[in-house]
């Protein structure tokens, strides 16, 4: 009997582990009740299999629970276990290289393989991120890194090398990953193995990674985002995630400080939208509060943004664009009593007493999302202003008015984007092409650019590059006037 | 004329740092001396803490990183610096480090971890060189190194000293 799962450690307790979701993950891959777990034992619980269904991964994770390995690396037979370590935060190896977004088998110390020398111990260790965002190449493509990884996948990966480690097969690393090494090929054959049962399981055509390719990186543009649009709408693959991903994957993170600052609110945002997700799932009268109450308010408000990025738009422009976004009346008049409504919620008039994830889910925001000035500008001002013109537009007659208001509150909203430390760190030309791309998209008006330019010199006084930019576009405007 | 890729051309100092529940911030300054554009590592590739001296190390670099099985090999971020010119980065890294522990009875899987608002000394070491990074399509002969850890040429070093704050005493 031979893996395990690591549930409470000497130096860490179990506070940084997270045994119940590689658990899950196991339940995942076996997709079979024959999986189990006994009772937890020295830090530890020993996982148990009785295989009823066949498929590569099942056979694969069979052997590996059932079968006593004893390879002999060099220095006589040992008796090798596998014991899983889910999820540790700020878990770095020996070497200092951190783990977040990765996984590892480590073999035994006394192996001399690669990765040998970074074990403690006499087992095999797989080691990985249970809050990973890997993004890796996709097969066919030629090597687009755009494919996710779920837990499961990393684990199952991460056994395939476990495997070879425990057999004393393990093939050749090199240092490159495109073409990856013979080890990594291998494992990525075998993760395919189960992307293709999984995708099959779900009816779905199978999404496989390229064995020729080991590269990859953090943040994937097809999975993370929107989460709570996702739930809200009980979909991955709704019109509301799809404008989500097109204002993130266009808009805000085509330019180095737009990538920067997607980085900084992708922190924020996943510092609480998982467990807002939880609470959702479990109470269907929130995701109806935030789907028609704010999810759809702060989409519109980011479809004006992506027109008005696209082209000059002036005040009567902007009056008929909102007019196009809201043709129905009645409907306009719901969504802002959806919006009063979700107002209410946010201040703390929650109708049902009985229910205490409404008072968990603002105590959550509270500590963690109205905090974070990334979140503040790009999810919760637009709603605000989009709460506010959408009253305006239907109880006030004046269009021309109305189109002085809503260019008015985008105009005192644009230039407080917050700055991304990124902007230090760009030399002269690249500060001018991404100065550029703000002013002709999102600041557009002289007065915008000014204000932006302002808080950029007052932030970053001692950059050379940012001073020298500024300066010379101060001469050539004063040079033109 | 200067030597470009002399161990001087990129100086780097620690502007500030902050510890929060959550992660620790750094923000560090580069300055090139040199009179063309260097490229660096702009990424934390490695991080350690040292209990016995209360020292955090911090590495732009993949050199002395092993080679190991895993999920997916991710390279660096890289950027450059103009000549003459300064810039600042931003580092991250989690509140506190977790590693297996070495002073455990031998086998035994045991865990340290180290709050990093505890550092009383902080170095940094970044990679740079004066070319940008390119994949080395030659074959070859496997040497243990990262291809970032072939690529640089020098390390910009700095190291500075936490002033402890003095414990208020009561009253």
């Amino acid at each position: 009997m031979s893996m395990f799962i690591l549930n409470d450690a000497s130096g860490i307790g179990s506070d940084d582990l997270d045994p119940l979701q590689a658990f899950i993950d196991l339940v995942i891959i076996a997709d079979d009740d024959g999986i189990g777990l006994d009772d937890p034992a020295g830090g530890m619980q020993q996982v148990t299999y009785n295989k009823t269904v066949n498929g590569p991964p099942q056979t694969r994770l069979d052997a590996m629970v059932n079968t006593n390995f004893a390879p002999d690396y060099g220095g006589g037979a040992q008796n090798v276990d596998t014991i899983i370590i889910p999820g540790l935060s700020g878990f770095t190896l020996d070497d200092g290289t951190p783990f977040a977004n990765n996984g590892t088998a480590l073999p035994p110390a006394s192996s001399g393989l690669p990765g040998a020398s970074l074990n403690t111990t006499e087992n095999c260790l797989v080691i990985y991120d249970t809050q990973q965002n890997v993004c890796l190449a996709r097969d066919g493509t030629g090597g687009d890194i755009d494919l996710p990884a779920s837990n499961p996948v990393i684990l199952y990966h991460e056994f395939s090398h476990a495997f070879r480690i425990l057999n004393n097969t393990l093939l050749a690393l090199t240092a490159e990953c495109d073409p990856s090494s013979p080890e990594e090929n291998a494992a990525i054959i075998d993760e395919n193995d189960l992307r293709t049962q999984i995708a099959n399981r779900q009816g779905e055509t199978p999404e496989l990674r390229d064995p020729g390719i080991h590269c990859g990186s953090v943040g994937c543009s097809s999975s993370g985002c929107c989460i709570i649009a996702t739930v809200a709408s009980k979909s991955f693959s709704s019109w509301q995630v799809q404008q989500l991903r097109l204002v993130r994957d266009h808009f805000v993170r085509s330019t180095e400080v737009g990538y920067d600052f997607f980085e900084n609110f992708f922190h924020d945002y996943y510092s609480f939208s998982p467990q807002v997700c939880t609470m959702m799932a479990g109470n269907p009268k929130i995701s109806e509060h935030f789907l028609e109450g704010y999810i759809n308010p702060l989409l519109d408000f980011w479809k004006i943004m992506i027109e008005r990025s696209s082209k000059l738009l002036d005040e009567t422009k902007l009056a008929n664009l909102f007019t196009t976004l809201h043709p129905d009346r009645k409907k306009a008049k719901e969504r802002l009593a959806a919006l009063q409504r979700t107002s209410a919620y946010w201040a703390g008039d929650i109708s049902d007493k009985s229910d205490s994830v409404p008072e968990e889910l603002i105590a959550l925001l509270s500590e963690r999302a109205w905090p974070s000035e990334h979140i503040q500008w790009a999810l919760i001002e637009p709603v605000r202003l989009y709460h506010d013109l959408l009253t305006h537009y239907l109880y006030n007659e004046d269009k021309a008015s109305f189109g002085r208001e809503l260019n008015r509150q985008l105009e005192e909203w644009a230039p407080e984007i917050p700055i991304s430390e990124v902007w230090a760190s760009l030399p002269a030309d690249e500060v001018s092409r991404e100065l550029k791309f703000c002013h002709n998209t999102l600041l557009q008006s002289e007065k915008n650019k000014q204000r932006f330019n302002q808080r950029l010199l007052e932030k970053f006084k001692d950059i050379t590059s940012i001073q020298w930019v500024l300066n010379q576009q101060t001469k050539t405007a004063g040079g033109t006037q | 004329m200067t030597n470009d890729n002399s161990p001087n051309q990129l100086k780097v100092t620690l502007k500030s740092m902050k510890p929060t529940d959550h992660e620790f911030k750094l923000v560090v300054r580069l300055s090139n001396k040199a009179d063309r554009a260097l490229h660096y590592i702009s990424d934390v590739r490695t991080a350690k803490f040292n209990p016995q001296t209360k020292t955090l190390t911090i590495c732009l670099s993949d050199e002395g990183r092993e080679i190991i099985p895993g999920v997916m090999s991710k390279l660096p971020e890289f950027r450059f610096i103009d000549p003459n010119s300064d810039a600042e980065i931003e580092l991250k890294l989690p509140s506190k480090l977790v590693k297996l522990s070495r002073s455990a009875p031998p086998g035994e899987l045991a865990f340290e971890s180290h709050d990093l608002a505890d550092a009383e000394k902080v170095d940094i070491e970044i990679a740079w060189a004066d070319i940008p990074y390119y994949k080395d399509t030659r074959k070859l002969k496997e040497d243990g190194r990262l291809p970032a850890a072939r690529w640089e040429q020098n390390k910009a070093k700095t190291s500075k000293e936490i002033p402890r704050k003095k414990s208020k005493k009561k009253k």
